[in-house]
């Protein structure tokens, strides 16, 4: 078969796979605001945790320029911030500061799978022979960011579950776009990696203490969230770098 | 130098730092309330680097004893703050001058110390120049820490010069820590993951229960997020030059 064809299918499924990060929230009900909390603080978890892989891998390519990256990504999201601050949004049922969040989250996200899809091209550049171990590697690793994108949709999107998990597919969509051009020019992308996965660290970690964390600290109690946040954050390292 | 001479002058040299937290105080009377959610800002962005550049230079270690080490280190920060009555406490209250809070805000910056000791310690343990680094960066860290403690004191009327006294003194516990560790870990170096992960768990969880709650009342969440962010890549950016 085309390798093009495979690289494009395996990173597709790799995308699929984020959607079933929306599973548990199957299983949430209540939507309190110390509930939101919480959800909060395992999406801030779950994206340090992405974050710090995201800059191990940059740096072993190069520390500076996964730095400029991440100085990109985080003036990004700030100024995508900014430009929603200033404007009436809605997504799904909610308006207003919700509604922001919700597209926040869905922009960062996506732009960091740009820089994901670019990783596993450049995964794949030594041949397709390991693409089954790398596809089950990548898209068991796309599951808790299908999770971290769900526990900000849901609880505000007042949008159900089966969205939910479409959203966190379309954020993922970038990997296998991405992918294929990384594989066929290996060399050039290679050198773009490090500011890629610097830019989708920045983008995360940003999105993690402008948003998540004051609001989770604002509705939970202190140690409810530094439990949540902690825990998550290096079993998402230990998650991603092992499996 | 004998290796844990090396630890003990480096170790003592971050505890001593804090003394230069009253400087502020010396040029003016009284921190705003700005610059004390900045100064909070640049500690917990510093712990949070501190944290990365563990994890990341522990990439080599068995999961599941860093897992089981982090959940020692979270439940230990999370145990000392429930058992102290602390685990509400805002850390910044420069009226508030009841003896009950003045003895419990001593307590708080003590047991803050000792994991920072272990951090210490561990980074001695996996490098030298990894270690004498965290100390360092340890030692710019209790600086904005001692200036947020000494406001507190000097407004219950202490002398500038014991309040600097105090900063180092409630600092000690980096000292024992840091020699404790190193010896526990050159005495038995299958203890190496599990310090390691102690160490990660309780940085992240005290830099999120002790610090950031009162930044983002103290100043705006974007400089808050910006600020934590600068002093978390620097330290992750100078500590990957030397890893």
């Amino acid at each position: 078969m085309n390798p093009v064809l495979v690289v494009f299918g395996y990173a597709l499924v790799t995308a699929l796979a984020t959607g079933l990060g929306a599973v548990p929230f199957a299983f949430v009900r209540e939507v309190s605001p110390r509930a939101v909390a919480y959800a909060n603080a395992l999406a801030a978890g779950l994206m340090l945790g992405a974050s710090f892989r995201l800059g191990e891998e940059g740096t072993a390519y190069g520390g500076v320029p996964t730095l400029l990256g991440a100085t990109g990504g985080v003036m990004f999201i700030w100024g995508t911030q900014r430009w929603l601050s200033g404007r009436e949004v809605a997504f799904g049922a909610t308006a207003g500061l919700a509604a922001r969040q919700a597209i926040l989250i869905v922009v960062v996200m996506t732009v960091h799978s740009f820089a994901e899809g670019v990783a596993v091209g450049v995964a794949f550049g030594g041949g397709t022979t390991l693409a089954l171990a790398i596809t089950l590697a990548i898209a068991v690793h796309n599951i808790p960011e299908g999770l971290a994108i769900t526990a900000v949709l849901r609880p505000r999107g007042v949008i159900g579950v089966l969205r939910c998990a479409g959203w966190s597919v379309l954020s993922s969509l970038p990997q296998p776009i991405m992918a294929v051009p990384a594989f066929l020019l290996v060399d050039t992308f290679r050198l773009a990696l490090p500011y890629g996965l610097g830019f989708a660290a920045g983008a995360m970690v940003f999105m993690v203490f402008v948003e998540l964390l004051p609001e989770a600290l604002n509705a939970a109690r202190r140690p409810a969230v530094a439990l949540l946040v902690s825990l998550t954050m290096v079993a998402m390292v230990l998650f991603q770098r092992h499996l | 130098m004998p290796a844990t001479l090396t630890v003990l002058l480096y170790s003592s040299i971050a505890a001593a730092t804090a003394a230069f937290g009253v400087v502020p105080l010396l040029l003016r009377q009284r921190p705003s309330v700005r610059w004390l959610g900045w100064s909070n800002a640049v500690a917990a962005g510093l712990m949070l680097g501190a944290a990365y550049l563990l994890l990341v230079s522990g990439g080599s270690l068995s999961p599941l004893a860093l897992g089981s080490g982090t959940g020692l280190g979270v439940g230990f920060a999370y145990a000392a703050h429930r058992l102290s009555g602390t685990e509400d406490l805002d850390l910044n209250e420069l009226d508030n001058a009841s003896p009950d809070y003045g003895a419990k805000i001593l307590l708080v910056h003590t047991l803050h110390a000792a994991p920072e000791g272990v951090t210490i310690g561990v980074a001695m343990a996996l490098s030298p120049p990894l270690g004498v680094f965290m100390a360092l960066a340890i030692a710019v860290h209790n600086v904005p820490e001692a200036t947020v403690l000494s406001a507190i004191l000097t407004n219950r009327g202490m002398a500038v010069s014991r309040a600097a006294g105090l900063s180092v003194a409630t600092n000690i516990g980096q000292i024992l820590m840091a020699v404790f560790t190193y010896a526990v870990i050159g005495a038995a170096a299958a203890t190496l993951p599990w310090v390691l992960g102690f160490a990660v768990g309780a940085l992240v969880y005290l830099l999120i229960a002790e610090l950031l709650p009162e930044c983002y009342h103290q100043t705006g969440h974007t400089s808050v997020a910006l600020v934590t962010i600068l002093a978390m890549g620097i330290v992750a950016l100078l500590g990957g030059w030397l890893g």
